[in-house]
């Protein structure tokens, strides 16, 4: 007997998965939110790999860049202008916070975490004391869904995967096939050398932060007409988001994005087979066995 | 990383700083954090009475607990303004619990020790209510009074509930909603107390009108991926979405039911919190048709909660306006029934007030009068039910008089 089921037409509903009607739909769905979830972990990612700090603002970076669509929606720019101002708008927060605070915490992983979840309250408590604490809706560029006979399709959770397959390739070609990629990459692997070769570090790694908070910024412009606005908007991301970097390996882009993909899937796929409370738990249960047997992460092979 | 990447700050250098943090620290602690008091205008020769609010500023609760404190400002204001209570002014000193029940415990615990308040009032979550009602009634011996709308089954002696219960919230809705709905139920819910208690009730009034619970399913509260209850629902033919989750999930539920085409297939979303700070949370028209059922909205348009509501909106803005389910309409209502009960008992001692308090009634309020009911600490009131219709409310039933909590009966 499957979990959570109560009478037998509860245990009808979920045998459905196999009806193709309902099959498309779960898969939909499931690529969606990971999709979501690699676009949110992406800028964490980068920020985890290439400096080992592990940001605890980067919910909160996702909340600047909702906001950011909140409010030109609120002056009437239409979503999708905020949407492109979003990264840049939390690029310069994040360059600022950058120069004020997190450059002295490099040397110090621990006070960086410490650090940063001190600037996610403050960002997140002035957010909630300018929304009155309140949730509001903004409009999607594109509502409603395509709808084919029986099944619909979600317009804006489309445009979400194409974007999301955009900005990760992008942004791998950023890190790899560019000269900036290049010293980023010198500088996390030997910052000493990277420096008598005569690369600032200092300023790489303001640009990779900045960059970080960039994607964290395009991330919440992108779904916040899902998930609507509220100051915890980005809080139950970012305990998942960490799971992901830590499930791909800390060393490497591309394993933040394959745990980012691995987390979504299972966070979205689980409920369909059994209770989501369960299931929530169950994400971070596999997650840990995975970790057990590949405590270096899932690509533990990357750059480094 | 590496420790090459910056000097090491000399040693010296470090214990000044840590003097300099740990005064600053220590500095902060001093001038404390999160209590206002309001003191009455000079002038008063008796004493003042004390009153305690204790409720969530700041935190994830903050949009409820700001014009919970708001509302009380302003009932004690009036009350000033007339003269006060018994011939003495009133003392306000609201707590700020910043949606913490260990922090509330201590703030609650500064109240009944230190400011030797006469009655509490606030608490907007159950699990608030819970963790603060032991310090203020057993430990305190202080008079506790609770605005929320809530689970029902609260008992506690001196503790008095003056928001609506699943009785009054469910009695008449269900049987609305078999009729304008139809008879398959589904129940999702957020994983915590009000949800499970909640839906035991509603399952009854359900079943006894001829309607079946095709699904009862609960989510971390928050959950924010919402498909395969979606799916089920779809597939499942059900008719009413009767939806106990709570923000940040509800948004995106209700944003994939309704892509998903529930309400163009004609079937009706439920949800008794709604009011009119909800209304936003989504566009309007991916909540078209959505019923609750609450003791007040603007759209009774009573004359009494017009005034209420345009004076609370013109002391305070509209940011937290005057909403039923936010608990500010059952703070107004606890607040005057409180008053009302000195007044007879000519007294604010616990016993005395209490004893009052059991046939304490108010003429008129925003929906209409209420009353407490004798013996069971909960207050009778007026409900409505209304539909949301382009990013408004409707109301498409009021109740022929006083409903019943039927609480500790």
């Amino acid at each position: 007997m499957i979990l959570g089921i109560r009478n037998a037409k509860e245990a009808r509903c979920q045998g459905e998965l196999r009806d193709p009607m309902s099959f498309v739909p779960f898969l939909f769905d499931v690529l969606a939110y990971s999709a979501i979830f690699v676009l949110v972990v992406l800028g964490l990612g980068v920020i985890a790999s290439m400096m080992g700090i592990f940001n605890f603002a980067h919910g909160e970076f996702v909340l600047l860049g909702a906001y950011t669509v909140y409010v030109l929606q609120q002056t009437g720019v239409p979503s999708w202008v905020g949407m492109i101002t979003a990264p840049f708008a939390v690029a310069m927060v994040g360059l600022l916070l950058e120069r004020l605070a997190i450059q002295r915490f490099y040397a110090t992983p621990i006070v960086a975490m410490l650090g940063t979840y001190a600037i996610a309250m403050a960002l997140r408590e002035a957010v909630r004391a300018l929304l009155g604490g309140r949730f509001y809706n903004v409009d999607a560029p594109l509502v409603g869904a395509f709808v084919l006979g029986e099944l619909s399709i979600s317009k804006w959770r489309t445009v979400i995967i194409i974007i999301t397959v955009i900005v990760m390739v992008l942004s791998w070609l950023l890190l790899t096939r560019t000269k900036f990629g290049l010293q980023v990459r010198a500088s996390l692997e030997n910052p000493a050398l990277a420096r008598a070769s005569g690369i600032s570090t200092s300023r790489v790694y303001a640009a990779t932060f900045t960059f970080g908070a960039a994607l964290a910024g395009l991330a919440g412009g992108l779904m916040v007409p899902i998930y609507s606005i509220s100051a915890d908007m980005g809080v139950p991301f970012l305990i998942k988001s960490f799971l992901a970097v830590m499930l791909g390996g800390v060393g490497s882009f591309e394993g933040s994005i394959v745990g980012a993909a691995l987390v979504g899937a299972t966070s979205a796929a689980l409920p369909w087979a059994i209770k989501p409370v369960v299931a929530d738990l169950l994400v971070f249960v596999i997650a840990i066995v995975i970790v057990k047997f590949r405590p270096q992460g899932l690509l533990s092979l990357g750059r480094r | 990383m590496s420790e090459e990447k910056q000097d090491k700050p000399l040693e010296s250098m470090e214990r000044r700083l840590f003097l300099q943090r740990t005064s600053l620290l220590s500095g902060l602690l001093a001038l404390g954090g999160g209590s206002y008091l309001l003191k009455p205008k000079d002038g008063w020769a008796a004493a003042p009475i004390k009153v305690g609010i204790a409720t969530d500023l700041t935190g994830p609760i903050g949009y409820a607990g700001v014009p919970n404190a708001n509302i009380a400002k302003l009932v004690i204001e009036e009350i000033n303004a007339s003269g006060g209570l018994i011939g003495r002014p009133i003392q306000l000193i609201i707590e700020d619990t910043a949606t913490n029940e260990q922090l509330a415990v201590t703030r609650v615990r500064k109240l009944v020790q230190r400011d030797k308040v006469d009655v509490v009032f606030g608490g907007i979550t159950s699990s608030m209510r819970n963790a603060i009602k032991d310090t203020i009634v057993n430990r305190g011996k202080t008079l506790y009074i609770y605005p929320q709308l809530y689970e029902g089954l609260e008992c506690t002696k001196y503790l008095y509930c003056t928001g609506p219960t699943p009785a009054q919230q469910c009695d008449t809705f269900i049987p609305w909603l078999i009729k304008n709905g139809g008879k398959k139920f589904y129940l999702p819910s957020a994983d915590y107390v009000w949800p499970h208690v909640l839906n035991k009730y509603a399952r009854k009034v359900i079943e006894k009108h001829g309607g079946e619970v095709i699904g009862e399913e609960y989510f971390p509260v928050d959950h924010n991926e919402y498909s395969a209850v979606v799916n089920k629902i779809l597939s499942s033919g059900v008719n009413v979405v009767f939806n106990t989750t709570i923000p940040p999930g509800t948004p995106v539920f209700f944003k994939q039911l309704y892509e998903a085409g529930f309400q163009k297939k004609g079937g009706r979303l439920a949800c008794v919190y709604y009011d009119e700070n909800t209304l936003n949370i989504t566009p309007a028209n991916e909540i078209e048709g959505l019923a609750s059922c609450l003791d007040y909205f603007k759209a009774v348009n009573d004359p009494f909660g017009n005034a209420l509501y345009d004076k609370f909106a013109k002391q305070f803005g509209t940011k937290n306006p005057l909403a039923a389910g936010s608990a500010v309409t059952g703070m107004w209502r606890g607040l005057n029934l409180w008053a009302e009960a000195v007044k007879k008992a000519n007294s604010v001692k616990r016993d005395d007030v209490a004893k009052a308090l059991e046939t304490a009634k108010l003429e008129d309020g925003p929906g209409g009068p209420s009353e407490i009911v004798p013996g069971t600490q909960h207050t009778a009131m007026h409900m409505y039910i209304a539909v949301a219709k382009a990013g408004k409310y409707e109301i498409v039933e009021r109740s022929p008089g006083l409903v019943q909590p039927g609480e500790c009966v």
